[in-house]
């Protein structure tokens, strides 16, 4: 077995990985940031994405809109939740009100989504442009996961772009720095609210939507995302952009070598990788303390 | 004067609200109790939610159609009542279902459990019960080995090293000569994945790894590449549902059927139709054929494909075939008590849809031939079907008496 | 106040009614029993201090596997068996503790939660110890000393359950009223404040998350016999979900409120999954109402009707009732 092969092989794999839960934790991370709140929900929307990006396949008959159907129809879901809902909370400074209305609302679209579309598997098959293997290094890589590395660095640096160097990106990275300020200078820090919660749920669903092809759209897919999701966030930094990155990143790579290596110890390294930032930096590597 | 009559008023709100909540919480038992109280009581306390969902909307199909093809006249002249319930292919939650069914339902028959784990979860509780499982689908090779078995509990279905074992034999004579192996880990993959490594190698070929992966994985890439990585010929594969499909779809997407064969214990027709023509070519044991040729499976199959136009898969024919032989039992013993079951179902034969069956009283594990099928395009049906090309003789197939290994090499 | 004589009575009369309840209601009342013990623990760290946790169900998958284990490899006898593994549960709590309450808000929540799915991967890392996913079965329940076996059968068992579940009540209720709850009460209001006035915060909180992840290992322990059966599944984030809806929605910081809430939620569960295939619906739409509508959760409720309802000639209400009829 060629020593390189296998690194690269495996290496190129952590990194597809590591590109759907980017899309998970960039938007958790994000919310966050502006609303000091961890979002039970991600999970549930990620899931919500794949199936109605299932949806718009079954309606098109083609792939590419449902990249931009999902997200969009999810995004506006989750805006119109924080409106409705987590809007009405802030007042109240009880950071526990919160986790638990996003949990309150995972149950409820988890359930939902097995009422609407029911308890089968359902699957978006690659579109043929994405179709076969290249080969590198001499190992079969799928031309689809290639794919996925490319919209998750696309979306990075997109989203990064955004917060750098547009107006409405600054306007978010103030209110994460200081909501008050930023109100009292005239800003709808509401409007602010609800349009990063919208993003980072359609971020999300886009998340889904991508991996359906991988899995198939199934109930759980949410609750097993969730966990990584946190993890991610943590390890990289609550609150930190470059910190979801960086946790994609290193989770998804301890999760392929990991499980390669260490069959039983790949679930527990996570969670002490977790632990051991924690206790270093309790708001996570790049994260602002809490 | 006020002031009494609010007492009073306050004293009857919370007494009518305290009965109300009473009431609530009493009253589908007490609908229950008023149902007909005749009916032969089977429970199938089996995954209706879950990763393995689709095995268990399996078994309650076949279920449904057995009713229907009793037409309501049932056993020892009582219908049968079949009583559905959601584990979710949890072991504490079967637990619970299954307890429920004994103490709430008064029902002691208990079948359609999907996954092995439940099944190793009950059976210590049958005998305080009283109650009497009889498994159509757990492939765990234990359950029938001095650690697990109890008397109450017997096995209809091909277990996991009957499987392997059949594809053991088979693969003799391929030309593949290094194998390696990738199953589900909990008891099921680790004892099909454990048998096939003992049989390989009891035909003289070389198992050059053996993999377990997670239950509920989704992304098999790291193992797809391991295998690939491998160097082996052959892939044995012990996985199902959700991650047999999952696993199928990423080694297509990785073009792994052209590097090695894959060849698994379980052929789910359910599988085939999700990957098409994909499915062409691959080889694996089956626990039920449905072209098997013999008349109780060509009543089954005509029956199946008239209700529900899909070709029965392997949990249809193998639920199917254990509530035959439990109904067999029933008759034979003239009762529903578990003792008397027990001792009538103990050397019990059965011309089932699998062949004859013949129910061992060692083990209580059921002798059934083995088949070895590959997945063919079909003129007749609109999709892939599997074809038999081996059948193995019961007494091949079936390990030593509370053994999961086998003496003979065959 | 309200509280301790409710519990008292409910108490009394389950145990008067157990001999005469079918079986299986005696069984269900035994396991929301139990969760509503579990409920209990929480509300210590979740309405008492406000901390919130999402990791509580360590202390009870803790409590469940150290039992088991206990009971099936050293064949120690229940009661035994039992606070063997309370006490296992309650060294391993005081590291978690010491870890956790070193970050506060969302970072404590996230510490709990990263440790309670710690304990889920170690199960599966030592399998052969734990039986992985398949989980221990066959647990039993051994005869206790002095030849005391009562507990072995259905009824003797839940009066055990009764009787661990008053008794940590009492023991809540004397820690709550006690100088240290009233401490505990300043951390939750205003922490900086008690700091100022110098108090070691810190070892407060260690102390009220070790005692409530020792009554959360408790309503495990008791859960192993019971069911006889022990799975990965109880160390799940979900379950540490559930009980945190079953503290807020039967009411945070009253101990018996959450109580009620586990009893509840067990019985709602149970009932409405076999009526309608939406119960998990009605579940999460139940818990935000509550959340939005009536943080005081069901025992506020009761207790504000229950005010408003009785003349009582003490406090507003009495004022109120006695002004409306004159």
């Amino acid at each position: 077995m060629n020593v390189a092969g296998f690194l690269v092989a495996q290496s190129l794999n952590a990194l597809s990985q590591a590109a759907i839960l980017f899309f998970i934790a960039c938007g958790l991370t994000l919310i966050f940031g502006i609303m000091r709140i961890i979002n039970f929900a991600h999970g549930s929307l990620f899931m919500l994405g794949a199936y109605v990006g299932y949806s718009t396949v079954a309606w098109t008959g083609s792939f590419w809109p449902s990249l931009i159907i999902a997200p969009l129809v999810v995004g506006m879901i989750g805006g119109t939740f924080e409106k409705l809902l987590l809007a009405r909370l802030y007042a109240r400074r009880d950071s526990g009100a919160y986790l638990m209305v996003t949990f309150g609302l995972a149950i409820i679209l988890a359930e939902t989504i097995r009422l609407t579309w029911g308890p089968q598997p359902l699957s978006i098959p690659i579109p043929d442009r994405l179709r076969g293997i290249v080969l590198i290094s001499n190992q079969p890589f799928p031309i689809y996961r290639l794919f996925l590395i490319g919209m998750g660095s696309a979306a990075a640096v997109l989203t990064w772009q955004f917060l750098e160097r547009t107006r409405a990106g600054l306007l978010v990275r103030a209110v994460s720095q200081n909501a008050e300020m930023v109100h009292a200078l005239g800003t709808d820090v509401n409007a602010v609210r609800t349009g990063v919660f919208a993003l980072g749920c359609a971020m999300a669903a886009l998340g889904g939507v991508l991996s359906a092809p991988l899995m198939t759209a199934f109930l759980g897919m949410g609750s097993n995302v969730i966990i990584d999701g946190f993890v991610i966030v943590i390890i990289g930094g609550m609150g930190s952009f470059l910190g979801s990155i960086i946790g994609s990143v290193l989770v998804g790579f301890v999760q392929v070598f990991g499980s390669y290596y260490f069959e039983d110890l790949a679930l527990a390294m996570m969670y002490l990788l977790m632990l051991a930032i924690l206790i270093v930096r309790p708001g996570g590597m790049l994260g602002k303390e809490e | 004067m006020k002031e009494s009559t609010q007492t009073r008023l306050s004293r009857r709100s919370l007494f009518r609200a305290a009965s109300g909540a009473a009431a609530m919480l009493a009253s589908p038992a007490l609908l229950r109790v008023a149902a007909a109280a005749t009916p032969i009581k089977v429970g199938i306390p089996t995954v209706i939610t879950g990763g393995y969902a689709v095995l268990g909307s399996h078994v309650m199909r076949t279920c449904k159609l057995v009713d229907k093809m009793m037409g309501g006249k049932g056993v020892l002249g009582r219908p049968i009542e079949f009583l559905y319930r959601d584990t979710q292919g949890n072991p504490a939650d079967c637990v619970r279902k299954s307890q429920e069914l004994v103490e709430r339902d008064d029902c002691r028959l208990i079948t359609g459990v999907v996954v092995s784990s439940e099944a190793r979860a009950i059976m210590p509780k049958l005998a305080e019960w009283k109650a009497f499982f009889i498994s159509h689908g757990c492939g765990d090779g234990l359950l029938t080995t001095k650690e697990f078995l109890v008397p109450n509990f017997f096995r209809a279905n091909t277990s996991a090293p009957m499987g392997a074992r059949t594809l053991a034999l088979y693969l003799k004579d391929a030309p593949e000569q290094n194998f390696i192996a990738l199953g589900s880990d909990y008891a099921w993959g680790r004892s099909s994945v454990g048998a096939f490594e003992e049989q390989i190698k009891a035909v003289g070929k070389k198992l050059v790894d053996k993999v377990f992966t997670p239950v509920g994985n989704k992304d098999y890439s790291t193992y797809i590449t391991k295998l690939i990585q491998s160097g082996a010929q052959g892939c044995y594969l012990a996985l199902q549902g959700d991650e047999a499909r999952s696993f199928f779809l990423q080694a297509t997407q990785y073009e792994l059927p052209k590097r090695l064969r894959l060849f698994t214990e379980i052929v789910a027709q359910a599988d085939i139709r999700t990957f098409g023509k994909d499915a062409i070519g691959m080889v694996g044991s089956s626990r039920y054929a449905f072209t098997y040729d013999v008349p109780e499976n060509k009543k089954f199959t005509e029956a199946f494909l008239a209700e529900y136009k899909e070709i029965p898969d392997w949990t249809d024919g193998e639920m199917y075939q254990a509530l035959h032989i439990l109904f067999a039992a029933i008759e034979k013993a003239d009762s529903v008590e578990a003792d008397k079951l027990v001792a009538a179902m103990e050397n019990l034969e059965v011309s089932s849809v699998k062949g004859p069956i013949l129910m061992r009283q060692c083990d209580h594990q059921g002798e059934n031939q083995g088949f070895v099928v590959k997945v063919a395009a079909s003129s007749k049906y609109p999709e892939p079907i599997p074809e038999i090309v081996k059948i193995y003789p019961r007494e091949m197939i079936t390990p030593d008496c509370l053994s999961t290994s086998y003496k003979t090499t065959g | 106040m309200h509280g301790r004589i409710v519990l008292a009575v409910s108490a009394v009369v389950m145990c008067a009614t157990a001999p005469i309840l079918p079986a299986f209601t005696l069984t269900l009342l035994t396991e929301a029993l139990i969760f509503g013990l579990f409920a209990m623990s929480l509300d210590l760290m979740v309405g008492y201090t406000r901390l919130y946790s999402f990791g509580h169900a360590a202390a009870y998958g803790l409590g469940a596997y150290s039992t088991a284990l206990l009971l099936i490899h050293f064949g120690l006898p229940l009661p035994i068996g039992i606070l063997a593994g309370v006490a296992v549960s309650v060294v391993i709590a005081v590291p978690i503790a010491w870890v956790c309450t070193r970050s506060t808000g969302v970072s404590f929540a996230m510490l709990t939660l990263a440790f309670a799915q710690l304990g889920y991967a170690m199960l599966y890392r030592f399998k052969e110890f734990t039986g992985g996913s398949d989980g221990i079965g066959g647990i039993p329940r051994p005869a206790g000393p002095f030849g005391l076996d009562f507990f072995q059968g259905k009824i003797g068992y839940f009066y055990v359950v009764v009787f661990c579940l008053t008794a940590s009540f009492f023991l809540c209720t004397v820690l709550i009223t006690s100088p240290f709850g009233a401490v505990l009460a300043g951390i939750r209001e205003n922490e900086t404040k008690m700091r100022a006035l110098g108090y070691n915060t810190r070892a407060y909180k260690i102390a009220v998350v070790v005692v409530a992840y020792g009554l959360g290992s408790l309503a495990g322990a008791l859960y192993t016999p019971f069911a006889g059966f022990v799975a990965p599944e109880l160390f799940f984030w979900l379950v540490s979900g559930r009980v945190l809806i079953m503290v807020v929605v039967g009411g945070a910081g009253t101990l018996i409120g959450p109580i009620i809430g586990g009893v509840f939620f067990v019985m709602l569960e149970h009932q409405l999954s076999e009526v309608t295939e939406l119960w998990p619906l009605v579940f999460g739409a139940i818990f935000i109402a509550f959340v939005m509508l009536a943080p005081e959760g069901i025992w506020g409720l009761l207790t504000r009707y229950v005010r408003a309802m009785l003349p009582a000639p003490r406090g507003e209400a009495g004022q109120e009732a006695s002004s409306a009829a004159s």
